[in-house]
């Protein structure tokens, strides 16, 4: 098949970065030296980079941003006709339980917004929040590759790779696409680091995960007793060496672009750890972010480098909070009360100092800013000594700000009770279609051809949630 | 309806290229007849001809044998063995040098890496926990060694599709099954979720097979018939009922069958004599002894434990009881929480002033026993006794039970618990594990019936979950209280014999003393010794467990199976849009009508299996009438992909309409038939790809050339590419004389192994960053061609990495003694397998010269040279 051919059979509706996908896969652009390189994207982009806070474990929206009232009332009553195999433990249904957080309202909005958000609570008019989300599995692991990668089984590309291979990198000395998860020795989400996988895209697009202790990543200093002038050395030699070799074989580009990559990876010695160092921030934005309180200081350093990182031009960062399941994350299926104010004690100033950080230097307009999680939480009890909520994959919320987005929106709505999405329902693929949409990617568009079918993030479904767009 | 009709062909699409059968195509005439040395090359040079295209000229025999090493072993050749073949003067020299590297235990290393990547290969489940799976490896291994020894590629299909039903006494043929259990599961599940993922699983297993083997998305119809391809919704659930009742499992494979056997054998030659000795002891010389011992001994001992024979066994929690040849129960499948054991016996004895209750030590047990607890214990809560008359005359009567004593009483834990009619407190043996115990319980007032009388016990277990006693015995005994836990005196029967007069003893009571009594007849102990030592020296098997997939088979155990996942379901059925709550009807096993010509005769009569794996194996590998002819032209353009860079089809595993069409569709076909008329063998394919002159042409581009083909579609030079990851990293270790060669058995996640990069488990969360970043695909699904990435951090792990620098300074070590330049040149000839050019040498030299100043010594400064080698792209370029 040549490329004439594939044009042809391919026909007119695949854009420029379909067709270099399908090239891609079948190696025509087998010397393709750059898969990083920046790459047009389909239309005018809003939004230049994400930081996605990943509110681990399934956030209770009925105790942080869907007010019910109707829950208060009903408090203590079965809920008539509920399936007890909704959540993870059939055996533990209690009856409709209120939450234990007062809520008020905030920004000329009004938001209804649970006490556990002080800080965040002043930040409701930069929002948009999306209370009708609705997932397909009501069991972590999959609900986590559903909505990371639109699919509940693993093997998936996830929407940071989706990203990274529509849209390139604009600084080669950081990563595309980073991740970082708990620094508190919680563990990591369940599925690990195929919640940043790259699936059956190469694996240049897969998210580096920041190691959370020690060196983020590997290989940036020189082996032990090497001095830079030594290096500097090194890399002269070997690139002349490489460049005698590239002589006698002028036509390879790719040998050009491995004596590229080792100038690239010098840069990336000093460029990298200079991003990572967030000490260099002035004292008062790493006091806004909340680093010097020993409650949120781990999850300030983190959003305090995220945005460091986009300022640098990397495309996408996730932030899980929490590690793996139950109190190690908002899995709060004991106790809902202890566990969502502490980690919403740990998540709330650093978060709202991002967002106003991200304001303050004209950056929020171009960096759309996510949270949530894999799935909602029950309106019923899960019975135990201190009462907890179970999954619920039938409602949760998102809210998104900045990069395109219109703030202090309410999109969508759950039952009175806040069990199931009934008005305007958002499934993972709409929400992942108005993700790409902001960062100007058209979802139907951005396919990668893999084993003979154009595979896409929102596989066959998928809309742009309109009116939440600025 | 269309769900439920097979799709209807159309002439087109049988029509399509790579289902047509077979035909051997005559190999083209050329006008460069001297250029072609064989068949393939008379099939590429009459392409090139036609666009008045030239060949290139032979690569130099230096390129040459470090394509081929590379090529074939994954390794790069001694500077020896470039010395060696490039002044050999033999004509054949090159084509001996192919013969020796397909020979080399290091080719199944190489080439297995390429077929593990279309099989998904991986040593975990995948999903939340990433659980390992530690008997995976074998599949690796049995890839390794099947390609070494060249086994046939169709019994190569046929086995990791059915091997455990073709060949189950073949340990290689059960550890190929792997294939079909090498993806991913979520071992954690809710209810809602089990179906789901038993059909996601057969899904995994039939999509795998349709893309290895087939070069078809077969997987593309499960919600739908194929948009491109001639598969309907309806064959895919037909075919994905080859896989209804398969399942992983870990089973223990015998790995020296034959040579077992021919011991076993042996030994039993052995033992004959050895038991004929006893048994001719016990009738022609016993009873006399027995008699004479009659005569001397002294009083008539007291009555020893009868073990009791069990007539009934049940337990309340679906324990499984298997009767034991010594009178022990040894339990088995389901483990309750709490169970109670009903069992109930007989015996002849009128009196009865004790009972034993024995909790046997087993290897079946966690720690032998005895209990089946996680940690080998048992918890005996409660131990109610009722007797009855044998005959069924009068009442039964419970037993009340004192005086309890044991071999061992775990703290707080004594065996007294037993009777105190307490269901809290119980008896257990933490922390005597592995050994047998034993409880003797007296009976208040005698208990017994004229006529023989029926026991019935209830053991009770409720004080610990899973605690349940794993292999009991029980005895009774007449002797005089107080009873201790042992007794030496004959057991009833022949208690009861010793004091009836020899003549009017009943031939069961002769047979009872006889048995008591011979074993404390010394000659009798003697020759009994001599069979039981000779037992244990009977030869055991070298086996291992392996992870296969087969049917009736023990699952293998997950997390999901606490909430009772199981495993597999009766039937498949055919699904409307994939969704297992629409299910329209059983699908019944069929294959694809488009690769089906006639009836092969592909269906075997099941014995312990369901036998439809094997009728999708013979189907899948029968060129006349199934789809071995599409097998044939797939692995070809796989083996030609990894030869000349790019397949004859430029999508190795899409053979469908979506696929790219063959550049020498003639030649694949020839190179087809040659590999089914040559007996499946792979390595003469490789031997006849590699000794083509298309193979051995030079790399450089050519201006004409290159301006009429630059894809060099049409193979007018050999196309350079980068080693694949492991390759890079075997290599490194090779060249600097760190490389461990040991073959096969676990692999190891230590990034400072030093053993082949294939030795690496694949740990589907824990992928080694070396390897990724040089584009080790990850596996979770097929994959038939790597890409082949520039990025920094190749760069930065060249310049940094520790195992690299490792790897430099032992290269340093091992230039030996000497000047600087003459280290130098060794280092460059143990790289890039060729001495350095006078500027290479100049410049090289001045460079330790200016490190070692830097340094204050010459060592870092030479390792430092050795590490510039190890990033060369002349070294990490085969070309």
């Amino acid at each position: 098949m040549n490329r004439r051919e594939l044009l042809k059979r391919a026909g007119g509706g695949f854009g420029a970065l379909a067709l270099a996908g399908l090239l891609d896969d079948q190696r025509l652009l087998a010397r393709d030296a750059d898969p990083l390189s920046p790459r047009a994207p389909h239309f005018r982009p809003r939004a230049r980079a994400v930081i996605w806070l990943f509110i681990n474990g399934g956030p209770s929206h009925v105790d942080t941003w869907d007010y019910k009232p109707e829950l208060e009332r009903r408090d203590g009553q079965a809920l008539k006709d509920f399936d007890n195999f909704t959540g993870f433990f059939a055996n533990a249904v209690g009856p409709l339980m209120k939450s234990p957080f007062g809520f008020r309202r905030h920004g000329q909005c009004g938001k209804w917004v649970s006490d556990i958000f002080p800080c965040l609570a002043r930040h409701v008019d930069k929002m948009a929040f999306i209370h009708s989300g609705h997932t397909d599995s009501n069991n972590h692991s999959p609900a986590l590759f559903m909505i990371n990668t639109g699919v509940t089984r693993m093997g998936f590309p996830c929407v940071g790779s989706w990203a990274a291979y529509g849209l390139g990198s604009e600084n080669r000395n950081l990563p595309a696409f980073v991740v970082m998860s708990d620094p508190l020795d919680r563990g990591l989400p369940k599925g690990h680091s195929l919640n940043w996988g790259a699936g059956f895209l190469p694996s240049v697009y897969q998210g580096t995960w920041l190691r959370p202790k020690g060196e983020p990543i590997d290989n940036l200093h020189p082996p032990a007793g090497m001095a830079d002038a030594q290096q500097r050395r090194q890399l002269d030699l070997l690139a002349r060496m490489n460049r005698r070799h590239l002589g006698q074989h002028p036509a390879e580009q790719d040998l050009a672009a491995r004596i590229e990559s080792f100038e690239l990876a010098y840069r990336m010695q000093t460029a990298a750890p200079d991003a990572f160092d967030i000490r260099r921030e002035p004292e008062y934005v790493q006091s806004n972010y909340g680093l010097h309180r020993p409650h949120c200081a781990h999850f300030a350093a983190q959003c305090l480098l995220a945005r460091r990182l986009v300022e640098r031009g990397v495309r996408f960062v996730q932030i899980y909070s929490g590690g793996m399941e139950n109190q190690r994350s908002w899995d709060g299926h004991e106790d809902i009360r202890g566990n969502h104010a502490g980690f919403a004690l740990e998540t709330d100033q650093p978060i709202a100092g991002l967002l106003a950080d991200l304001a303050d230097r004209g950056m929020l307009d171009e960096t759309l800013v996510i949270w949530g999680g894999e799935f909602g939480r029950l309106p019923v009890a899960q019975k135990a000594e201190k009462p907890g909520r179970d999954h619920n994959p039938h409602a949760f919320t998102f809210w998104m700000a900045g990069g395109g987005v219109r703030g202090g929106v309410t999109y969508g709505a759950t039952d009175e009770i806040g069990h199931m999405a009934v008005v305007d329902r958002v499934s993972v693929n709409d929400l992942h279609a108005t993700i790409l949409y902001l960062l100007g990617l058209d979802h139907e568009k951005l396919t990668y051809r893999y084993n003979g079918r154009d595979f896409r993030l929102t596989d066959v479904a998928g809309r742009v949630i309109a009116p939440i767009l600025a | 309806v269309s769900l439920l009709l097979s799709i209807l062909l159309t002439p087109q699409q049988s029509d399509f290229w790579s289902f047509q059968r077979l035909r051997r195509p005559d190999p083209p005439a050329v006008r460069d007849e001297r250029w072609a040395r064989t068949p393939i090359d008379r099939f590429v040079l009459s392409k090139l001809e036609a666009k008045d295209l030239t060949p290139s000229p032979p690569a130099d025999r230096r390129t040459l044998i470090r394509r081929a090493a590379f090529d074939l072993t994954g390794l790069p050749p001694t500077p020896e063995e470039v010395d060696a073949f490039v002044s050999d003067p033999d004509p054949a020299a090159y084509e001996k040098l192919i013969d020796r590297l397909l020979a080399s235990p290091r080719h199944g290393e190489r080439w297995a890496r390429h077929w593990l990547d279309v099989a998904r290969f991986a040593e975990s489940h995948g999903f939340e926990h990433d659980y390992d799976r530690p008997h995976a490896y074998h599949y690796r291994d049995f890839v390794i060694r099947a390609l070494n020894q060249d086994l046939p590629f169709d019994r190569f299909v046929r086995w990791q599709l059915a091997g455990d039903e073709e060949a189950p006494e073949e340990p290689l043929a059960m550890m190929a099954t792997g294939f079909l259990g090498a993806g991913v599961f979520p071992t954690q599940l809710t209810e809602r979720e089990f179906e789901r993922a038993r059909y996601d699983e057969m899904d995994d297993m039939l999509a795998t097979t349709g893309t290895a083997f087939l070069g078809l998305t077969i997987g593309c119809a499960r919600c739908h018939d194929h948009k491109f391809d001639p598969i309907g919704a309806r064959d895919y659930y037909r075919m994905l009922a080859a896989f209804t009742s398969t399942i992983r499992s870990e089973v223990e494979v015998v790995l020296n069958r034959a040579e077992h056997d021919a011991q076993t054998a042996e030994w039993r030659k052995a033992q004959e004599p050895l038991v004929r000795a006893r048994s001719d002891f016990e009738s022609a010389r016993l009873p006399a002894r027995l008699t004479s011992w009659e005569a001397t001994a002294p009083d008539i001992p007291e009555p020893g434990w009868e073990i009791l024979d069990l007539r009934e066994f049940t337990s309340a929690g679906g324990a499984e009881f298997k009767k034991r040849e010594d009178g022990s129960l040894l339990i088995g499948g389901a483990n309750p929480n709490f169970d109670t054991y009903t069992i109930v016996a007989a015996t002849r004895q009128k009196k009865i002033t004790a009972v034993r209750v024995e909790a046997l030590a087993d290897p079946s047990m966690v720690g032998g026993g005895p209990g089946r607890a996680a940690n080998g214990n048992f918890c005996l809560t409660d131990l109610k006794i009722t007797a009855a008359s044998l005959d069924g005359a009068g009442e039964p009567a419970d037993l009340r039970l004192t005086n309890a004593k044991a071999t061992f009483e775990q703290k707080g834990l004594p065996v007294a618990n037993v009777i105190d009619d307490q269901l809290r407190s119980g008896w257990a043996v933490d922390p005597q594990f592995g050994k047998n115990h034993a409880a003797v319980f007296e009976i208040e007032g005698d208990a017994g019936f004229e006529s023989g009388t029926l026991l019935t016990f209830r053991l009770v277990h409720k004080c610990n979950t899973g605690h349940n006693i794993g292999r009991p015995r029980l005895s009774v005994t007449s002797a005089s209280r107080p009873v201790p836990i042992e007794l030496a005196g004959p057991p009833g029967p022949a208690f009861d014999a010793l004091r009836t007069p020899a003549a009017r003893r009943s031939p069961e009571q002769v047979a009872a003393l006889l048995d008591w009594y011979k074993r404390r007849d010394p000659e009798w102990i003697r020759l009994d010794r001599d069979v039981r030592e000779h037992l244990r020296q009977a030869p055991r098997p070298k086996t291992a467990v392996v992870m296969v997939c087969s049917e009736g088979v023990p699952p293998m155990k997950h997390h999901a199976d606490d909430r009772g996942y199981p495993h597999s379901y009766p039937e498949t059925y055919v699904l409307r849009r994939g969704d297992p709550t629409q299910k329209s009807g059983v699908a019944e096993l069929g294959f694809l009508p488009v690769l089906t010509n006639g009836d092969g005769g592909w269906e075997a009569p099941g014995a312990r299996t369901s036998m439809r794996r094997t009728a999708l194996a013979r189907w899948i590998t029968d060129p006349q009438h199934g789809a071995g002819h599409l097998l044939a032209r797939v692995i070809v353009n796989r083996l030609w992909q990894h030869h000349f860079g790019s397949g004859i089809v430029a999508t190795p595993s899409d053979f469908g309409a979506q696929g790219a069409r063959p550049t020498h569709p003639e030649l694949l076909d020839w190179l087809a038939c040659e590999l089914i008329d040559r007996g499946w063998s792979l390595k003469h394919l490789h031997r006849l790809m590699m000794t083509s002159a298309a193979y051995r042409q030079g790399s450089a581009s050519r201006g004409r050339e290159s301006a009429a083909d630059d894809q060099n579609l049409l193979l007018w030079r050999f196309a350079p590419r980068r080693l694949e990851s492991e390759s890079i990293r075997d290599a490194i270790l090779s060249v600097s004389g760190l490389l461990d060669s040991t073959m096969l058995g676990p692999g190891t996640l230590d990034e400072n192994s030093r053993r082949r990069s294939i030795y690496f488990t694949v740990k589907r969360s824990k992928l080694v960053p070396m390897m990724v970043t040089f584009d080790l695909p990850e596996p979770l699904v097929s994959i038939g061609r790597r890409a082949a990435t520039t990025v920094t951090p190749q760069a930065l792990f060249l310049m940094n990495g520790p195992q690299v620098r490792a790897a430099a300074e032992a290269m340093a070590k091992r230039t030996g003694e000497g000047p600087a330049a003459d280290r130098i040149a060794r280092a460059v000839r143990l790289a890039l397998g060729r001495a350095p050019t006078p500027e290479e040498l100049e410049e090289a030299v001045a460079f330790v010269r200016d490190q070692a100043a830097g340094y204050g010594a010459e060592f870092p400064a030479l390792a430092d040279y050795c590490q510039v080698l190890l990033g060369l792209n002349e070294f990490i370029t085969l070309d």
